[in-house]
């Protein structure tokens, strides 16, 4: 394979389809991580709730549609899918609302009740699985996919949809300039008659009921059933991606896209000359770091972060 | 309020006592059993040969009975000093009755298996019988009684936060547990005979339950299964303490996957490339030992020392967050990985190659074998035994250990006048010449079980156990520690004091970063994945793991050795679990991410025991803080 062959549309095509749909999952994560974090809690769950939202999508659109399969094999109904996107939506603000209860109700510190999440988003859908298939590693496959609008899942277009209106929530409407309020300065907010807590458990709801959304992509939308750890970390990198975005959904969106891309560039380049993926894959953790450390320009963080809020 | 929690457990217990069952007579293997209750038997085995004879249960029911409405009443004695010795006396009284019913329950099987045995039986009948939830129940009632009569006296309560480092654990632990009985409550179902009723359906679930926990515990009482256990805590005390090291600065690693996979490349490195380079091919095998086996070891370390300092040194110059860039580390190091371990050809831009000499040909990804000199020895080859040509252990237990760990103790006891260091070096020395002199003392024959022989615990084992040692001395005997923890106590304090934050950021990482480098000794130097070789199935996870080791050990050496025994114990035991029950081994992963979870909650205890000021100021008896 020759460098000429990476400008064909054979080539570009399919990267740029791929990396449509590797920043998806991203961004849908990272503006909800977003709504998390600009409020002052650290969401380092978000690959927690990646996975449970899969499973959630996967295991309710496999139960749902098997009554009607077992009579007419291949049946399509339209709403299963859609009920199952909800179901993950539902489960995956539940998670948000455990950590929001742990970190802000309880102050424990945050990245601890964040890695308790991911550790048991880790262990707890192998129980699940066996429960409904017998089997630890995947659920059955699912005939209702999310269906294709114009060669892309709806969801696609919802992800990109959404970063105006993050943008729009966030810095134009007094909900969010309360939710920023919260989150650098939660005393003075808290002064103001804004009620700290209850702002921050809908934030944090909000940032699991997005990353339950992207699951559900990632498991009904672009496959077609759960396979255990098949987020592979791609919580971590919405983490970085919204670092690396500085906090913002324009920022988001620009970093989602590079991430996506390098993604895609990894999948595509598979088993080719020109580079091998592994070192492809390993950019977007680089580029972070020389983020965080203020080579490639500066990243504040909300100045309330990681900190449980005494009243 | 705490008349209400005590009528509340009362209840609990008299419910337990009555719904579950009490003992087991005999179970099969995957769990069908013959259960003992208070109202006679439940046999869902089905066809029982044997029974012991237990009709003097009913007695001991009234007499629990009795115990608890008695509990009940004494919270209304007024004198809080004469109602703590009555809870003391109801306390006693209740371990004294538990031990004779479970001395009775026994006596009774055995007599049972006997006379099945007498009168023709192959062998006994009666298999895996053991007492049930409702003798535990009792036990744990009295011992709560005697709790109880504690906290009538004054500072009672103060004590339990003093010992707040043991109770939140444990109360997080037993959370933990509830929440997993739950789970195994709905995922498993149970084969009721005909016309059981809902009491026996309730009883059934139960059972399960409660051999589920005993199948979890179970390595605890054979010697294979704590060398099981203790195989697979190897890797998580070194994890643990790495993270627990990081807590005592005030620093959080996540990173400890990445330290230990580049801590087990350059293990690899010395201990496969250096170690077998034609250089060093005429060096006599001893010289080759005393060089590569420590050289490698330091490899692991300096690995994981590197990986760690690169975030410490990032958080000290440019302020960039500890938690995001040992995750980002993580990946980076399992790129680098993956990047030497599956393929030996790269290719870039189709025109230059790269070759790389790390991969063993064949379709795994796995490194070539690690020198001879190099490797770890296995812990029954330290104990003196070796396998002969027909894969048969023979030989006789050594006195070389034995006397090097009692040496060690016995300088370092006597040694107390000399300064502390000094000290540690003399009962090292020590414990090197007990060593050799033990080797030459003619050893025990013995026999060795293949059962315990497969097992295959190494020396890592040994460096473990020296790494909590190297903890607790470093950081509560030296002044770095103290610094350390003065830095991770209040940052600001710390440096006006003229402690650089800087410095003993990076110094912490890297040595967090060393200990779970050193986890890689395990896995490729003393064969831990199988085979003496790096492979791609490194189990990078306990990294993570570690976190929750640490936690659960409240970052003291002593509680970080014990709850990595503790996993090590609960993973052995949910091989089992999958055996028997066919309850994935997840559930273990899911008690310890519950435990991390409560803990971080603190155990959902009053904020007295949380919060280190209140709890100082309970421990002083400050008014209003309890």
């Amino acid at each position: 394979m020759s460098l000429a062959t990476l400008f064909t549309a054979a080539f570009l095509v399919p990267l740029f389809q791929t990396t449509l749909r590797s920043t998806t999952i991203l961004l849908l994560t990272a503006l909800g991580g977003m709504f998390s974090e600009r409020s002052g809690v650290v969401n380092i769950a978000l690959e927690g709730m990646i996975i449970f939202g899969a499973l959630t999508a996967a295991v309710s659109a496999q139960l749902l549609e098997a009554p009607y399969v077992a009579k007419h094999p291949g049946i399509h109904i339209w709403w299963i899918p859609w009920v199952a996107v909800l179901l993950a939506m539902i489960v995956g603000g539940f998670i948000g609302w455990i950590h929001a209860v742990v970190s802000i109700k309880y102050k424990a510190d945050q990245i601890i009740s964040g890695t308790a999440i991911n550790l048991l988003a880790a262990g707890l859908p192998s129980l699940v699985l066996v429960y409904f298939y017998d089997n630890a590693t995947n659920s059955a496959e699912v005939t209702n996919r999310l269906p294709q609008w114009f060669g892309f899942s709806p969801l696609v277009y919802l992800a990109f949809a959404l970063v105006p209106i993050t943008w729009y929530v966030m810095f134009k409407t007094p909900w969010g300039l309360r939710l920023r309020s919260v989150g650098e300065h939660p005393e003075a907010a808290d002064t103001m008659g804004i009620n700290v807590f209850r702002t921050r458990y809908t934030a944090v709801i909000i940032s699991g009921m997005l990353a339950g959304l992207a699951g559900a992509y990632l498991s009904i939308g672009l496959l077609n059933q759960f396979v255990r750890n098949m987020s592979a970390g791609q919580g971590f990198i919405a983490l970085a991606a919204l670092i690396f975005g500085k906090w913002h959904p324009l920022g988001v969106l620009g970093s989602t896209l590079l991430f996506g891309f390098a993604k895609a560039l990894a999948i595509q380049l598979g088993g080719s000359d020109i580079m091998p993926p592994t070192i492809i894959e390993a950019f977007p953790f680089v580029i972070t770091m020389l983020v965080l450390a203020g080579f490639v320009g500066t990243s504040r963080p909300p100045k309330a972060i990681g900190k449980p809020y005494e009243k | 309020m705490n008349r209400l929690w005590l009528a509340l457990t009362s209840v609990i217990f008299l419910l337990l006592l009555a719904i579950s069952p009490w003992a087991v007579a005999m179970r099969a293997f995957g769990g069908k059993g013959v259960l003992i209750t208070i109202w006679g038997t439940l046999d869902l085995y089905g066809h029982a040969r044997a029974m012991p004879d237990v009709s003097w249960l009913g007695y001991f029911t009234v007499f629990w009975v009795v115990l608890a409405l008695v509990a009940a009443a004494l919270a209304f004695v007024p004198n809080a000093k004469s109602r703590a010795r009555y809870y003391y006396i109801l306390g006693l009284v209740g371990l004294a009755v538990f031990a004779l019913e479970a001395f009775l329950f026994y006596h009774a099987v055995w007599a049972a298996n006997d006379a099945a045995v007498a009168a023709g039986a192959r062998r006994p009948p009666l298999k895996r019988y053991s007492l049930s939830l409702g003798a535990y129940a009792s036990l744990l009632y009295s011992l709560l009684l005697l709790m109880i009569g504690r906290l009538q006296l004054p500072g009672g309560r103060a004590l339990l936060v003093r010992w707040r480092g043991v109770v939140v654990p444990v109360v997080s632990m037993l959370l933990a547990m509830v929440a997993g009985a739950v789970v195994v409550w709905i995922l498993r179902d149970v084969k009721l005979p005909e016309h059981a009723s809902l009491l026996n359906y309730y009883t059934a679930k139960l059972d399960l339950v409660t051999y589920t926990f005993q199948l979890l515990f179970g390595p605890l009482l054979t010697a294979s299964g704590w060398f099981q256990s203790l195989l697979i805590a190897t890797p998580l005390i070194f994890t643990g303490l790495a993270v627990a090291f990081g807590f005592q600065a005030g620093l959080f690693n996540i990173g400890a996957p990445g330290q230990l996979t580049i801590g087990a490349i350059m293990a690899m490195l010395v201990g496969v490339h250096l170690a077998s380079a034609h250089w060093f091919a005429g060096l006599p095998y001893g010289v080759a030992r005393a060089i590569f086996l420590p050289l490698s070891i330091l490899a692991a370390a300096a690995g994981g020392a590197l990986w760690g300092a690169i975030p410490g040194w990032l958080k000290a110059r440019y302020g960039a967050h500890e938690v995001i860039n040992t995750i980002m580390m993580n990946y980076i190091a399992a790129s680098v990985f993956l990047f030497m371990i599956a393929s030996n050809e790269y290719t870039f831009f189709g025109k230059w190659t790269l070759h790389m000499p790390f991969k063993f040909p064949g379709y795994e990804g796995r490194s070539y074998e690690v020198a001879q000199s190099a490797r770890i020895p296995l812990m029954v080859n330290l104990f003196g035994f070796h396998q002969d040509a027909s894969g048969a252990w023979t030989g006789s237990l050594s006195w070389a250990l034995p006397l090097a760990l009692v040496a060690l103790v016995v300088a370092y006891v006597l040694l107390k006048r000399l300064e502390m260091g000094k000290r540690l070096l003399l009962a090292l020395g020590a414990s090197v010449v007990g060593y050799f002199i033990g080797g030459f003392l003619p050893g025990i024959p013995m026999h060795l079980s293949s059962r315990l022989a497969s097992v295959r615990l190494n020396g890592a084992f040994i460096i473990a156990a020296f790494a909590v040692a190297f903890y607790n001395y470093y950081m509560w005997r030296t002044r770095d520690g103290y610094e350390l923890r003065a830095v991770g106590l209040a940052p600001k304090a710390a440096e006006y004091g003229g402690i650089s934050i800087a410095k003993k950021t990076i110094l912490a990482m890297a040595i967090s970063g060393a200990l779970a480098g050193l986890a890689a000794t395990h896995y490729v130097l003393g064969g831990g994945i199988d085979e003496y070789r790096l492979k791609q199935s490194l189990p990078t996870n306990v990294g993570f793991d570690g976190i929750a080791v640490a936690l659960l050990g409240q970052n003291t050496p002593i509680g970080v050795f014990l709850s990595a025994l503790l996993f090590g114990v609960l993973s052995t035991g949910g091989l089992q679990l999958d055996l028997q029950l066919g309850i994935s081994r997840e559930l273990v992963m899911m008690l310890q991410a519950l435990i991390v979870l409560f803990i971080a909650a603190g155990g959902f205890l009053p904020r007295y025991f949380t919060d280190p000021i209140l709890a100082a100021q309970a421990e002083e008896g400050v008014q209003g803080v309890l």
